[in-house]
């Protein structure tokens, strides 16, 4: 069942010249992480924007759930949490308060104007995440006094105690040092998995997305590719062997004999395709180098912007 | 994970009603969390009535055939429902600058409940003003019996809803903070006048007739006057229609006001 489908969607901003999200399709199953990619201004906060009902869309088809975003945008948002760009928590109010504004629209429980009013289920929920996450003990103080790591958290625990169905995640750790981000993603990856919540995900940190089943990229408005990530890090880059011996000229001797192509940067650098195993079983030359350099999303990443602006894509 | 997990009331009303509670006191704690506006709730009514008031005492209360006092009384308190709520309703624009608004508008609740809310917990801090007004009132010789204030109280609701929807016209398309103050001055200013708050207003004609017939605060006075001057000789002279009619023209305007105003809120936030 696909949880997100997505029809030609064009979205053009009052006096902007080109529309900004372009006819755009893809869809997403139900449990499936699904990854956004772009630079700045290439659509996804737009898209994101149009999925999560906050923004309208000039034409196309966009469901959530099964549910028309247009026609029936109050039953998307019941299915739905959102981390997003910038934060969005009250600074006057503290952690516990936002929660519980939070909780209270999405209707999880009765309002009670303090935490220990609350029902027992909701101050369990919430304690029990605050641990997860690690920001019980500022549960209580005030926004303005939270780091900018522990806000990101809270977000987290706030975009989730309804259990939405789908997860919408807008650039989740940007400015989140490097022990923030690692948490962060190991509390949403328990969550995936506990309770098969489909993620789709927009960031900057191209290897966040390395582990998603799908990666679309977009451009200019445009969808450009849409596959997974080890299909995409194949069509765009091949895989590299990286190789020296002390008697180097016979190493590119014997490359040559062998017609394997090859580049000298530094070290001797072997493409391959197929099975890097074969090639280093025809090697003779004694190695005092060998390894295999698997290219990462971001490396395909950079490939495909450097295509886009050679036009090649 | 705790398997203890939270389940998403399926009653709709639930839901509506539990956003108004909550987003109501949402404002409320701000207000208790805010000492500058908790000083100007008290200030206002002080400045309003001793200078404003007391000069219109001390120069214009000569002929009237009515206690001007009490007059002004009834229109300051109405007049203090109106302005604070209105003004507390301008931190939409602030929950738009924060981002905020973004979090309340995605959740699946109606966009009614969400203003509804803001209205009644901006109307918090307008009913402390107007408790401050009769303790002004009251340090200046007017006082009004125990059982018409307890009227009025139990009216200021729909007063403060009726200044929030009217307010909420303007506010709903103004996305700065400046702007959003200046306009609610600009709408506050003319019903100070034109309503009569402070100035009887029996003899209005032309516009400024045509004006004090289409703002809420005019009915809204003249309601709290049908009830603190009921059964009393200045009845006649001071209160312009009947309650009924006064009740009827404020639900109907607060309707209008309130469709238009969210309406254009809820269309300025998601049309860009």
């Amino acid at each position: 069942m696909s949880m997100i489908e997505v029809n030609n969607l064009v979205k053009q901003y009052k006096g902007a010249k080109a529309p900004a999200v372009d006819g755009v399709s893809f869809s997403v199953e139900k449990g499936e992480f699904f990854a956004f990619l772009g630079q700045n201004g290439a659509g996804k906060t737009t898209t994101i924007s149009i999925l999560t009902t906050t923004l309208s869309k000039t034409s196309g088809e966009v469901r959530i759930a099964g549910f028309d975003v247009t026609k029936e945008a109050r039953r998307v948002r019941e299915k739905i949490g959102i981390i997003f760009q910038t934060p969005s928590l009250d600074p006057n109010l503290t952690a516990e308060e936002n929660i519980r504004f939070h909780a209270c629209l999405y209707g999880m429980c009765s309002y009670s104007p303090a935490f220990r009013l609350m029902p027992l289920a909701y101050r369990r929920r919430v304690t029990e995440l605050a641990e997860i996450v690690g920001i019980e003990d500022a549960l209580f103080k005030p926004i303005k006094k939270l780091s900018g790591g522990m806000k990101r958290k809270l977000e987290i625990i706030r975009s989730l105690i309804h259990t939405p169905d789908v997860l919408f995640l807008d650039e989740p750790t940007q400015g989140l040092d490097a022990a923030s981000r690692r948490s962060l993603w190991e509390y949403i990856n328990e969550t995936r998995s506990r309770y098969g919540t489909t993620i789709f995900l927009t960031t900057h940190y191209i290897d966040e997305a390395e582990n998603v089943d799908t990666v679309c990229l977009i451009h200019r408005g445009r969808i450009a590719v849409c596959s997974s990530p080890v299909e995409l890090k194949r069509s765009l880059l091949r895989h590299e062997l990286i190789l020296d011996a002390e008697d180097r000229p016979a190493l590119l001797s014997e490359l040559t004999a062998l017609g394997l192509p090859f580049t000298v940067n530094g070290r001797v650098i072997v493409p391959y395709r197929e099975s890097a195993q074969d090639i280093v079983a025809r090697i003779r030359t004694r190695l005092s180098v060998l390894r295999i350099h698997e290219p990462s999303l971001e490396d395909a990443y950079v490939e495909f912007l450097n295509k886009t602006e050679r036009g090649m894509v | 994970m705790s398997e203890l997990i939270l389940v998403q009331k399926k009653s709709r009303l639930f839901r509506e009603i539990n956003t108004v509670a909550a987003v109501a006191a949402r404002e409320i704690t701000l207000f208790f969390k805010s000492p500058e506006i908790i000083i100007m709730s008290f200030a206002m009514p002080v400045i309003m009535m001793v200078m404003m008031g007391g000069s219109l005492m001390q120069n214009m209360a000569d002929g009237l055939v009515f206690e001007f006092g009490e007059f002004m009384l009834v229109g300051m308190l109405v007049f203090m429902l109106f302005q604070v709520t209105a003004m507390g309703m301008a931190s939409i624009v602030d929950d738009h600058e924060i981002d905020f608004n973004q979090e309340m508008l995605v959740a699946p609740v109606s966009r009614y409940s969400l203003v509804i809310g803001k209205i009644l917990g901006s109307g918090f801090a307008a009913i402390v003003s107007m408790a401050a007004a009769l303790l002004v009132g009251f340090a200046m010789g007017i006082t009004l019996p125990a059982g018409k204030l307890l009227l009025i109280l139990a009216l200021s609701p729909l007063m403060c809803l009726a200044s929030g929807a009217f307010a909420m016209i303007v506010i709903g398309v103004v996305k700065s903070r400046k702007v959003a103050n200046f306009a609610i001055m600009l709408i506050m200013m003319p019903q100070m006048f034109l309503s009569g708050a402070i100035i009887p207003i029996g003899n209005s004609s032309g516009v400024l007739l045509v004006l004090c017939r289409i703002m809420p605060m005019t009915y809204c006075l003249d309601l709290t006057r049908a009830v603190v001057y009921a059964g009393e000789a200045e009845y006649e002279s001071v209160v312009l229609f009947n309650p009924a009619i006064n009740f009827a023209a404020i639900a109907a305007l607060t309707v209008v006001c309130l469709i238009i105003g969210t309406f254009l809120f809820a269309r300025s936030e998601k049309n860009r």
